[in-house]
């Protein structure tokens, strides 16, 4: 065991005192959540170059009104009230009076207009719009732009357009201008959590409100963050390895221990490789959480949880990477074998919507029971605001408890033959031989 | 009292049989020298006295039992290729491989090997800023820190220059001095014959000789003659009881038939030319090995040099 220490330690010091470790630990988290700071860095830098929009309209009764509006909303938003620094683009409304004879040569000079950059867009309204019951066909709407799926535009023009015309109808129906503001009162269905009685005050708590942060962000944070661990302690003894075989230290090493010991010092050494890292994030992490006063919206309970899967993660997973590695003879042979071994690890990216949407689904249950599985996902439900019965951890902890038992056995038998075998390339049958015979 | 006892040991990889029936007796204390063509059998015998490769049958008792992992402690190994974490110091690397052996006062033992092969300004640099030389002197202090009582070297003289060569022969012979055994294989002959109490040759996995030089020798009696002519090896042509002239340019050596005269040559070659020197010897540990290991072998051995 003393020797396993050793070699663990030797494995320890050469990851943590490298400078990549360093820029990796700082840089790890900036990769992995990148599209979500990209995002709220990026937010408010939206092009603000003025939008002109022409705007055919055969019913006649909207393009006033839209010129009316795009004036209302250009001076209320487009620059921000207090550093009137310019923050939107304003919408300029170029009103073209329909061609009734022609529509199709209209159409088409308008895109050309377009295409040129003179205008963004141009909105074609259908003759009935008021009464689109008479005819849908002719109560069309269309936006015509280059990009026009995705153009936040269109969205705008949708409600505001919309929204005038519902007036106008109840209008003509003769309800009250008052009346109108009940009638079309939008109201939002809030996501809140299931209430709790509060044991010691016997009271019932209040309505707790949910939002994306605690439904979707942590969870997959908190799975990012397992996903990260293993790329710390487990990937790289891959290569590692690998290393220590074509350079002849694994024979060296090998006249001083047995190839068993050999592997569990690598594995050890990469636990304590993810230890450290997760203990400098959960602690960065506490300290941000309490900071920014969002600890009922963090699971920290499940921290402990992701310690524990995380040890036995890396025993099982480590395992069959150094088994791997043992089998590669060069550089090219392990470039070949990594991702294939990863996609254990990465399948359950695939799976987070629907595991998110239903937690407690058979799928997600059953899933997150299927042990390569397990730490990811397991880790993924545990975040979720949706509670899971509370054997579920623990069944997931002692299925990946015993398979790093089992691949910590397989792995050491491929290891033994692997890190002496010179020239044997690592094809899978091989692999399976030397686990099957020892 | 030996210090490895192999018995009909047999080892095979796949088709192949590296050792085959091989039985082996190293005293305590003497120098074993391990020599044989590339492919002969000897590093995967060495490395079966490590541990690091099982017998498919027979035993092999190291200490007078068979390994049980922590036996190798006492056993000093330095392996064919050399095997050093190149980012690592040579003073961190030496106490960590020292470590690995439950060695003691390694850090003390370190720097006197250190200053004894002349490499204590390296001590606080890197692996990979050695040279070959270095780097080989590195491995073999790996090999002998922990002060084992077996030490094994799997050809320790390869990339070394004469002066490096001699700082490792007298370490290796002091290391003995002090009761340590030595084994180590080489393709040097020269060295086997300088140092080794006990020669131990295998051709395609089968032992061929065993034993101390002169007892090898005895085997083969004085059927070699080395001459010196004015006309170098013009003049030994088709000689009568020659069977083979090899050829080192200033001087020639003859095989002659077995019982074949001495004298008769010696007439022979002063009627062709004039001779600057004649000696009749036993054959030479390179021409033992040239002719068992012939016809492959042979072919090389015109090149090198004795």
């Amino acid at each position: 065991m003393r020797k396993i220490l050793r070699l663990a330690r030797r494995e320890y010091r050469a990851s943590v005192r490298t400078k990549g470790f360093i820029i990796g630990l700082a840089l790890a988290p900036v990769m992995m959540s990148g599209s979500i700071i990209a995002m709220v860095l990026f937010q408010g830098k939206v092009d603000t170059a003025d939008k002109r929009i022409a705007v055919v309209d055969r019913s006649e009764v909207v393009a006033e009104m839209l010129v009316s509006a795009t004036e209302a909303r250009n001076s209320a938003v487009v620059y921000d009230q207090e550093s009137g620094k310019k923050v939107k683009p304003a919408y300029l409304i170029e009103v073209i009076p329909s061609s009734a004879s022609d529509p199709a040569a209209q159409r088409l000079a308008l895109s050309d207009r377009v295409r040129a950059r003179e205008l963004h867009a141009f909105i074609e309204i259908g003759s009935e719009v008021l009464n689109p019951g008479k005819d849908w066909e002719a109560a069309r709407i269309r936006y015509y732009g280059e990009n026009a799926a995705i153009d936040e535009i269109r969205g705008w023009l949708t409600g505001t357009i919309n929204d005038y015309l519902r007036r106008l109808r109840l209008a003509n129906t003769g309800v009250d201008e008052e009346e109108t503001e009940n009638v079309l009162a939008w109201i939002n269905v809030e996501p809140v959590a299931p209430v709790s009685l509060d044991k010691d005050t016997g009271e019932i708590s209040e309505a707790q409100s949910t939002n994306e942060l605690e439904t979707i962000m942590t969870p997959i944070f908190m799975l990012m963050l397992m996903f990260m661990m293993i790329m710390m302690g487990a990937i790289p003894l891959l290569n590692a390895v690998m290393e220590e075989k074509t350079l002849r230290i694994a024979e060296v090493i090998l006249g001083s221990m047995r190839p068993f010991q050999f592997m569990m010092g690598k594995i050890i050494g990469g636990v304590a490789v993810s230890l450290t890292a997760l203990s400098v994030y959960s602690i960065l992490g506490i300290i941000a959480v309490y900071r920014m006063d969002v600890v009922d919206k963090i699971p920290l309970e499940v921290l402990p949880w992701i310690f524990a899967y995380m040890v036995l993660t890396i025993f099982m997973t480590g395992s069959g990477f150094a088994a791997l590695g043992s089998a590669c003879n060069d550089a090219k042979d392990a470039q070949n074998l990594t991702f294939p071994a990863m996609v254990p690890l990465i399948i359950p990216m695939f799976l987070l919507v629907p595991i998110l949407q239903a937690p407690n689904s058979t799928f997600a249950t059953g899933l997150s029971l299927f042990p390569p599985f397990t730490p990811m996902l397991m880790i993924l439900r545990l975040s979720s605001p949706v509670g899971i019965p509370g054997w579920q951890p623990w069944v997931g902890l002692a299925e990946v408890f015993l398979l790093a038992v089992i691949s910590v056995w397989v792995g050491g038998r491929i290891f033994r033959v692997g890190i002496l075998m010179q020239g044997q390339p690592p094809k899978f049958s091989n692999i399976l031989r030397w686990a099957v015979r020892g | 009292m030996n210090t490895v006892d192999i018995e009909q040991v047999t080892k095979t990889f796949g088709q192949v049989t590296a050792v085959d029936n091989l039985s082996l007796s190293v005293p305590q204390g003497s120098i074993y020298g391990f020599i044989g063509p590339n492919g002969a059998g000897k590093t995967t015998t060495l490395r079966m006295i490590m541990n690091i490769f099982w017998p498919d049958s027979g035993t092999i008792l190291v200490f007078g039992e068979e390994l049980q992992g922590a036996g190798t402690d006492r056993i000093g190994y330095l392996p064919e290729e050399r095997g050093l974490y190149k980012k690592m110091k040579v003073r961190e690397l030496l106490q960590f491989y020292g470590e690995l052996k439950n060695g003691k006062g390694l850090r003390r033992d370190v720097d006197r090997w250190l200053e004894r092969l002349d490499l204590s300004n390296w001590a606080n640099k890197r692996v990979e800023t050695l040279s070959k030389g270095m780097s080989q002197k590195v491995q073999f202090i790996a090999a002998v820190v922990s002060l084992p009582d077996l030490i094994i070297l799997d050809e320790p003289f390869t990339g070394l220059d004469p002066v490096n060569t001699d700082v490792i022969r007298e370490a290796i012979l002091e290391i003995r001095a002090q009761g340590t055994t030595v084994i180590f294989s080489t393709h040097d002959m020269n060295v086997a014959e300088r140092m080794c109490d006990y020669i131990f040759m295998i051709h395609k996995g089968r032992k061929v000789l065993d034993g101390t030089l002169t007892a090898i020798q005895d085997e083969y009696g004085s059927d070699t003659i080395r001459i010196r002519t004015e006309d170098d090896a013009k003049a030994l042509q088709n000689l009568d009881g020659i069977e083979k002239i090899n050829d080192f340019g200033q001087l020639q050596e003859l095989r002659m038939t077995r019982g074949y005269d001495p004298q008769q040559v010696l007439a022979a070659v002063i009627s062709r030319t004039r001779i600057t020197s004649f000696e009749v010897a036993r054959p030479s540990l390179h021409d033992i090995f040239v002719r068992i290991a012939a016809p492959e072998a042979e072919e090389e051995s015109h090149a090198q040099d004795t």
